[in-house]
């Protein structure tokens, strides 16, 4: 398993995507916060997008004042465990239908995501399932919890970690219907 | 077969934007909240009043508020906090840095927003600031909350003995600071604010509206680093 991750991360098109998708998923939990002011802010005469983007950045730095140092840390966590969970998940459906075309099997997109989401045989599916839980994870942040819902920012790493592996195994494991 | 590779080539773009969805989805559902002040205060709203981001609603600014500079600046910074919510410690830390920066050009007004849910001893500071006001005027309602954010480790943990301490510290008559305490009178001004930022829009503290010489304003949660502050206000003045 450890092979197939370094393999994988080997190409620069994966680690680009990983990349990419951990600095969006950083870049929406500290902006959101915020979208308003940025919005109120664009509207200002004379505020071209330049001045917006010097904002933009310089808000990322409440991840030092707005954040807890565990808040912060989890948020960095989950964000990178993300980026490496969609570019495996990338990776596993152009396999599987490399996997498909092979088998004569009309792949239509469809077909893919569907397939991903978990119908069809055991050993094919759930893999959206469990990246979108591992994803509802750091989402449902209810607030009635004793921690005010940090709770789920640690499940949420454990579920993308578990994810990881999930993937990272349905990548190494050959795509059969076990019996 | 260039079917084929159509077809193929737009697996990954949808899988991205699957994951955009799922991504946009959790993001929505934790509204941004980064801190437990801001949920806590979205719950103990809750149930009671509908959320609204109206700003207009805002009370205006005016001589009853308390002002940290000039009303009439061409930036009013109407901040909303809690005495012990530690990212408002932050925050007056950082305005304080704001208006020592930009002097007349910024204003800084602070409203009560206690979060009785998670700090039932934050309405009780509110309050004693408001007495510090009354027995020294503006100076010394500034004071009380510099010192008062000096020396508590937030999150509810200020000993509430020390509340007429920090009054002799900064001057003021410890028994007549006692005797505002004990009275309980300034108990409706702290609600009225506390109404006033929920009218507004005010789900978790801090939370400041920056309003503008020409009477716009913009919503800013969080303790939001001096540098934001300052790219905001520049551009503000430049134009």
């Amino acid at each position: 398993m450890k092979k197939t991750f370094i393999k994988i991360f080997s190409s620069p098109k994966n680690i680009v995507l990983a990349v990419s998708v951990f600095l969006t998923v950083l870049l929406v939990a500290l902006l959101i916060p915020n979208v308003s002011l940025i919005g109120s802010f664009l509207k200002l005469p004379g505020t071209g997008i330049k001045e917006v983007l010097v904002l933009v950045v310089n808000l990322l730095g409440s991840l030092g004042t707005n954040f807890t140092t565990v808040t912060a840390s989890y948020t960095v966590v989950i964000a990178i465990i993300f980026g490496i969970n969609i570019a495996l998940m990338v990776h596993y459906i152009k396999k599987f239908k490399e996997s498909k075309k092979q088998g004569g099997a009309a792949s239509s997109t469809l077909g893919i995501i569907v397939g991903a989401f978990g119908i069809g045989c055991a050993s094919c599916g759930s893999l959206l399932v469990t990246t979108a839980l591992s994803l509802f994870g750091i989402s449902g942040s209810l607030t009635f919890l004793p921690f005010g819902g940090q709770e789920f920012g640690f499940i949420g790493v454990l579920l993308l970690g578990y994810s990881t592996y999930l993937l990272l195994k349905k990548i190494t494991n050959p795509l059969v219907c076990k019996i | 077969m260039a079917q084929n590779n159509k077809k193929s080539s737009m697996g990954v773009p949808l899988a991205i934007i699957i994951a955009a969805v799922i991504i946009g989805g959790s993001v929505l559902l934790t509204s941004g909240n980064s801190s437990g002040e801001n949920r806590s205060a979205s719950r103990q709203n809750s149930g009671s009043h509908e959320q609204n981001n109206d700003l207009d609603r805002m009370r205006p600014v005016s001589e009853s508020d308390h002002i940290r500079g000039n009303l009439g600046a061409a930036v009013t910074i109407v901040e909303y906090a809690d005495p012990e919510c530690p990212f408002c410690q932050r925050l007056h830390s950082t305005l304080i840095d704001v208006t020592e920066e930009y002097g007349d050009t910024v204003a800084w007004v602070y409203r009560h927003f206690p979060l009785d849910s998670i700090h039932p001893k934050a309405r009780i500071e509110s309050h004693a600031i408001e007495c510090a006001g009354e027995l020294g005027g503006n100076d010394s309602f500034w004071d009380y909350i510099d010192e008062l954010y000096r020396i508590t480790p937030a999150n509810n943990g200020l000993d509430l003995a020390l509340l007429p301490e920090i009054a002799t510290t900064i001057g003021l008559d410890r028994e007549a600071f006692e005797s505002c305490q004990a009275s309980g009178r300034y108990e409706e001004v702290i609600e009225n604010d506390l109404q006033d930022g929920i009218a507004t829009g005010v789900r978790g503290t801090p939370f400041s509206v920056i309003v503008l010489a020409d009477g716009t304003k913009l919503p800013m949660s969080g303790a939001q680093p001096f540098s934001a502050i300052k790219s905001l206000i520049d551009t503000v003045i430049a134009n």
